[in-house]
């Protein structure tokens, strides 16, 4: 044999600067459990879905443009509401706010990885599956059975095609995709925590994180039962909501209501988390009361979902039930306006940056503070009956997706994009963006109301001529394509960023959460070392220490040496490196303009 | 800062001075008809104006929070935290607003629900048998007259009182009622969830196949009221719309001796066609 016999090293030599790919790259990706490269996915597949659901709104507001119109035959125009609602609140709003979570969660509780990564890679795939059951029925007939799919009419009798099992099936897919990362994110913060972070310490994205994660272990299962049995209804003779046979079909609206009432908590919730982990690094100061904040979020989590009924007064229940609901949605007014109360605070005597970050932030909170104030009056009863389901209901509700997922999803991109993949998104047209979501959202909120409270209803496919809402439909539409331009904008910007962008370094803002603690974008198992946390502040205590080493030090000084310079900046090795990128990048959030940095205390010794 | 503050409040009160006129017509719904409907407007401008007021609050705050603590040369932020107590001022008039919403809503959900006795205009000769019905309180000289009101893609049925159970006056599309009389409606389907919204004559009532719910009214003016229905059912669900036609008590009985009158004419000739092509006795094996 002239084989040689293989002599082992005598001991480990590193031959590659990287792992070998042992496959192509999307494989890789597909089933990489790493939770960032599973999070990546989750937000660009709903960007993605905001994109259609843009799309589908604008084919909605060309059907209502003036009265009694044509374009858009009844039948297709079912068909894009029915597909519309569960792509903007279960394909694009949860989604957006999962993927955020799972990327960034881990890193900000200083954790090397997730629970179970496996399942939280499933749940992304359970995600996608049900989208492509929702989208696929378009190859035949998708569902026309209205935004929630509510029985009777989406019993067989009544909607006897496929559309709406695809229907049924895609949105049970999501959500169960959706509880599986719940549970995921529920064990990771419970047990994934650093060393010293305790829960009073955990930063407040991460703890809405926690909170939208367990409202999702609550309200998923929910709408699981409800669409398990109208599928057993529809196809195996279930009798759960038909009436003829004694089942109730208001079991049925009870149930789907919970969810998405929940799933508008949520939207809040973490739209919430990510402003009050936003504004105090670019207002240079700690948010205003982080306990604060703590218990107005959990305090939304646990009232938000029973707050389902607000949508039903209509419906044939006892008083009492109506009284109960009307007590929550109202009790909610305390948590929102004390939270909305601590940002402003916040920002009070700070030096406000004004970044595009902060200013979608706070774009997000006039559009919700607009729409949750709307929902506040029409929670009284009898305003309830007056404005339920007309268009005025639905653009409070509008207001709320579009500033808390939208707007609120957009801050967050703007502030993490360096996070991600090391660049920052364009300012000029993430302002550009904002302006035109804004203002659009400002004219359609105000439209839908006074058409809302003459009377136009949701989901119709057109309203008459000489009833006095030509002129709001028409201002809506405009207003609504506005809109859409401001989310192509910014979409736009995302995806150009992504591989031009100005290179960020690791911490651009400055920020005192401990993702910055780690290179941008981070490594696969996220931190070297792990800081022993101290505060809720894990970073400002950091560079507190350095500035305070840095005016303790001075240098040994021998007779001779009456001319030595200034004292040289001793460098650390993390905040070296902070510092060294956040110059690379343009500076902290002002452009350079840091005086009142803690980062840069270093340097005024 | 302030001065600035004062003359945009100024020119915001002059706008709103300028406005009043419109204002009812533009913020709000159009005029009721129905003492329900009346309280149902109450409701709606005391939340309104909570609401708004919330909105402008906070925006104001968030404006001049935004405009005086940008960052500029020589402003370094000031690292101040809540105190314990921080969030009782704000949460004082928080809680009084929800709490005193939350009465109001109560005290005029209840008044909604107070039906009204038949004006002495009103059309009179109902003694019908008052059963007390779920969610409402009826008094027991309220004398109203039973309508039902049943939902069906994609039109509105309306069964009038007399006649037999199973032969009672009906019309489809508009409902024909007497002014001043307290008009009970029982509203249900057949098919799928409807939704009864009349805005000039009361609120959203579900049309729930296999329920009957109930509300009611009482039409203070002769004329026609149009509706639509709020909950969608289905490719035809923008054309469901009702029609509510109030006329004087006397109008309203002829109208239903006329309708009457039709539909028996109608049964007769149905009777007769299908006598007529009804196949001979004999020739049943």
């Amino acid at each position: 044999m002239t084989h040689p016999t293989p002599i082992a090293p005598a001991r480990p030599e590193v031959v590659s600067e990287r792992l070998p790919t042992r496959r192509q790259a999307w494989i890789e990706r597909a089933t990489s459990t790493d939770h960032k490269s599973v999070g990546l996915m989750y937000i660009a597949t709903s960007l993605a879905f905001l994109a259609v659901a843009a799309a589908e709104l604008v084919l909605i507001r060309v059907q209502l443009i003036v009265p009694e119109n044509t374009d858009i035959r009844p039948e297709i125009f079912d068909r894009i509401i029915s597909t519309f609602g569960v792509t903007a609140v279960v394909l694009f709003a949860i989604p957006l706010a999962l993927g955020l979570i799972g990327y960034l969660t881990p890193l900000q509780i200083g954790s090397r990885g997730v629970a179970f990564p496996r399942l939280n890679l499933l749940s992304f795939w359970l995600y996608v599956g049900g989208a492509v059951a929702i989208y696929g029925s378009f190859l035949w007939r998708p569902s026309e059975s209205g935004v929630a799919a509510l029985p009777p009419l989406s019993e067989k009798v009544f909607s006897n095609t496929h559309g709406v099992d695809a229907w049924i099936v895609g949105t049970a897919l999501a959500v169960l995709g959706f509880v599986c990362f719940a549970v995921n994110m529920v064990v990771t913060l419970h047990n994934g925590r650093a060393p010293g972070m305790a829960w009073r310490r955990v930063p407040l994205f991460s703890w809405a994180a926690g909170v939208a994660s367990h409202l999702l272990l609550v309200i998923g299962p929910v709408m699981l039962a409800a669409l398990t049995m109208l599928f057993i209804d529809r196809h195996y003779g279930g009798v759960f909501f038909n009436p003829g046979e004694g089942g109730a079909p208001l079991l049925y609206e009870h149930l789907a209501w919970f969810f998405f009432t929940g799933a508008y908590a949520l939207v809040v919730i973490v739209a919430g988390g990510v402003i009050s982990d936003l504004l105090p690094s670019f207002a240079r100061k700690p948010l205003f009361s982080h306990r604060g904040a703590m218990g107005s979020l959990l305090a939304i989590g646990v009232l938000g979902p029973l707050a389902w009924m607000q949508n039903m007064y209509s419906a044939p229940m006892g008083a009492g039930f109506e009284v109960f609901a009307m007590l929550i949605a109202l009790a909610l007014a305390i948590p929102i306006g004390l939270l909305i109360f601590n940002w402003i605070a916040t920002v009070w005597d700070g030096a406000l940056h004004t970044r595009a970050a902060p200013l979608f932030a706070l774009g997000a909170i006039s559009a919700m503070t607009i729409g949750l104030a709307g929902e506040l009056a029409w929670s009284v009863i009898p305003v309830g009956w007056q404005i339920d389901n007309t268009t005025a209901a639905q653009g409070s509700t509008i207001a709320v997706l579009v500033g808390g997922g939208v707007l609120g999803g957009f801050a967050a991109l703007h502030y993490w994009f360096p996070k991600l993949n090391g660049r920052l998104m364009g300012e000029g047209l993430g302002k550009v963006a904002l302006g035109s979501i804004l203002v659009g959202l400002y004219v359609y909120e105000l439209m839908s109301f006074f058409a809302g409270v003459k009377g136009q209803p949701v989901d119709i496919y057109k309203f008459y001529g000489g009833t006095g809402l030509d002129g709001y439909n028409l201002a809506a539409s405009i207003a609504a394509f506005v809109i859409v331009v401001g989310i192509v904008l910014e979409l736009v910007n995302a995806a150009y960023s992504f591989g031009n962008g100005v290179r960020a370094g690791h911490d651009p803002w400055g920020a005192a959460t401990l993702e910055w603690f780690t290179p941008s974008p981070p490594p696969a198992h996220n931190f070297d070392v792990l800081v022993d946390v101290r505060s809720a502040e894990p970073l400002y205590d950091i560079r507190r220490a350095i500035e305070e080493r840095t005016r303790a030090w001075r240098p040994r000084r021998s007779p001779g040496d009456d001319d030595l310079p200034a004292p040289r900046e001793p460098v650390a090795a993390e905040a070296s490196s902070a510092e060294g990128g956040a110059g690379a990048g343009g500076g902290g959030p002002g452009g350079g303009d840091a005086g009142g940095d803690g980062s840069s205390g270093a340097s005024v010794a | 800062m302030r001065k600035a503050l004062g003359s945009l409040a100024a020119a915001c009160f002059a706008l709103a001075a300028l406005a009043a006129p419109a204002q009812a017509t533009i913020l709000g719904p159009r005029a009721s008809h129905s003492p329900n409907a009346h309280d149902i407007r109450v409701s709606y401008w005391v939340a309104l104006v909570v609401a708004a007021l919330l909105i402008v609050v906070i925006h104001a705050a968030l404006i001049v929070a935004l405009v005086r603590f940008r960052a500029r040369r020589g402003r370094s932020p000031r690292r101040l935290g809540a105190r314990p107590r921080a969030f009782v001022r704000p949460g004082i008039p928080l809680a009084a607003i929800a709490l005193g919403l939350f009465v109001f809503g109560i005290v005029m959900a209840s008044k909604t629900r107070d039906v009204r006795a038949t004006a002495t205009g009103g059309l009179g000769a109902q003694s019908d048998l008052v059963a007390q019905v779920e969610g409402l309180s009826i008094p027991p000289d309220a004398k109203p007259l039973n309508i039902n009101v049943i939902g069906q893609r994609w039109l509105w049925r309306f069964e009038y009182p007399g006649g037999r159970p199973g032969n009672r006056t009906f019309s489809y599309g508009q409902l024909v009622v007497p002014v001043d009389t307290t008009v009970l409606l029982h509203i249900t389907s057949t098919d799928v969830t409807h939704r009864w919204f009349v805005p000039a004559l009361g609120g959203q009532v579900d049309a729930v196949p296999g329920h009957s719910a109930e509300t009611w009214l009482q039409a203070d003016r002769v004329g026609t009221y149009e509706g639509q229905t709020t909950s969608y059912s289905g490719t035809s669900y923008a054309t469901m719309r009702a029609w509510v036609k109030v006329v004087s008590p006397k109008q309203y009985t002829r109208f239903i001796q006329q309708k009457q009158k039709q539909l028996a004419a109608a049964q007769n000739f149905v009777q007769k066609q299908v006598q007529k092509k009804a196949a001979p006795p004999e020739a049943l094996p």
